[in-house]
């Protein structure tokens, strides 16, 4: 599995054609083909490329949902 | 654009841009709900999809309420729809509610409508969320919205088996919460 630091996550926003990729507790998600990710944004207030760990408490939904998406591989420190 | 209602709302720390925005996103996925519904209705045919028409009849109508309900808000604070129908239909809030590939499966059908249900009630959540305390009109708007949409959800989740909500369907006019927002 793929490991990325926080800088390589940076970078995969979803923006300009690179892919939208997020981490949550960890874990390396693409959400690249989410009609929810478009552009790499999510609801206005989210924008992929980053560590959404801690905006998940204050999310109207639970992380059952990242199951939907694929894991792409590991956020490790820089 | 109402402009001291616009100040107050931001005085009160809401991020205005960003409310609009939600607002936006909110009204095109009740509009292409409402378009999407009616393709789904129209194929609840049979035995058992006869009984689930009516209620996505209403869900559909009401959702339409929504979106209705909606836009004159979006404008009293300072927004406005896009000009282009196809960019709105692609900037909704939730997903295309499109038929499943099975389309004479009325549970399947159900499966879609309860997950575009399911969409509207997390959305309208966050509008409350942000707006409680700080934005009464919005606030307002946005819990009767999401008290119809909770109410929508336990319809189509009852008939997929996942338990008793107690909701009955509407008896006399649609839209009994949003309603006051149409006048």
């Amino acid at each position: 599995m793929k490991k990325f630091t926080l800088d390589e996550l940076r970078r995969c926003d979803g923006t300009n054609g690179r892919p939208a990729l997020i981490a949550y507790k960890g874990k390396v998600y693409d959400v690249t083909g989410s009609f929810l990710w478009q552009e790499g944004r999510h609801q206005v207030l989210h924008s992929a490329g980053a560590d959404l760990t801690d905006a998940m408490a204050d999310a109207p939904h639970g992380d059952d949902l990242m199951e939907r998406v694929p894991v792409v591989g590991a956020l490790i420190d820089d | 654009m109402a402009r001291v209602a616009r100040e107050m709302v931001e005085k009160a720390g809401v991020n205005v841009d960003q409310l609009i925005e939600l607002l936006v996103k909110n009204a095109a996925a009740e509009l292409t709900t409402y378009y999407y519904y009616t393709i789904l209705r129209m194929n609840l045919i049979g035995l058992k999809g006869e009984g689930v028409k009516e209620i996505a009849e209403t869900a559909r109508i009401e959702d339409r309420n929504h979106f209705e309900a909606l836009i004159p808000r979006i404008y009293e604070l300072g927004g406005e729809l896009p000009a282009d129908m196809k960019a709105f239909h692609d900037m909704s809030a939730c997903p295309p509610a499109s038929l499943p590939k099975d389309p004479t499966d009325p549970m399947a059908v159900l499966k879609v409508l309860v997950e575009a249900e399911r969409c509207a009630v997390r959305g309208y959540t966050q509008v409350c969320n942000m707006t409680v305390g700080k934005d009464h009109r919005t606030y307002e708007l946005a819990v009767a919205i999401l008290n119809e949409e909770i109410e929508h959800e336990s319809w189509f989740s009852e008939f997929l088996g996942e338990g008793p909500s107690g909701h009955f369907l509407r008896r006399g006019d649609t839209s009994p919460f949003v309603g006051k927002f149409l006048q």
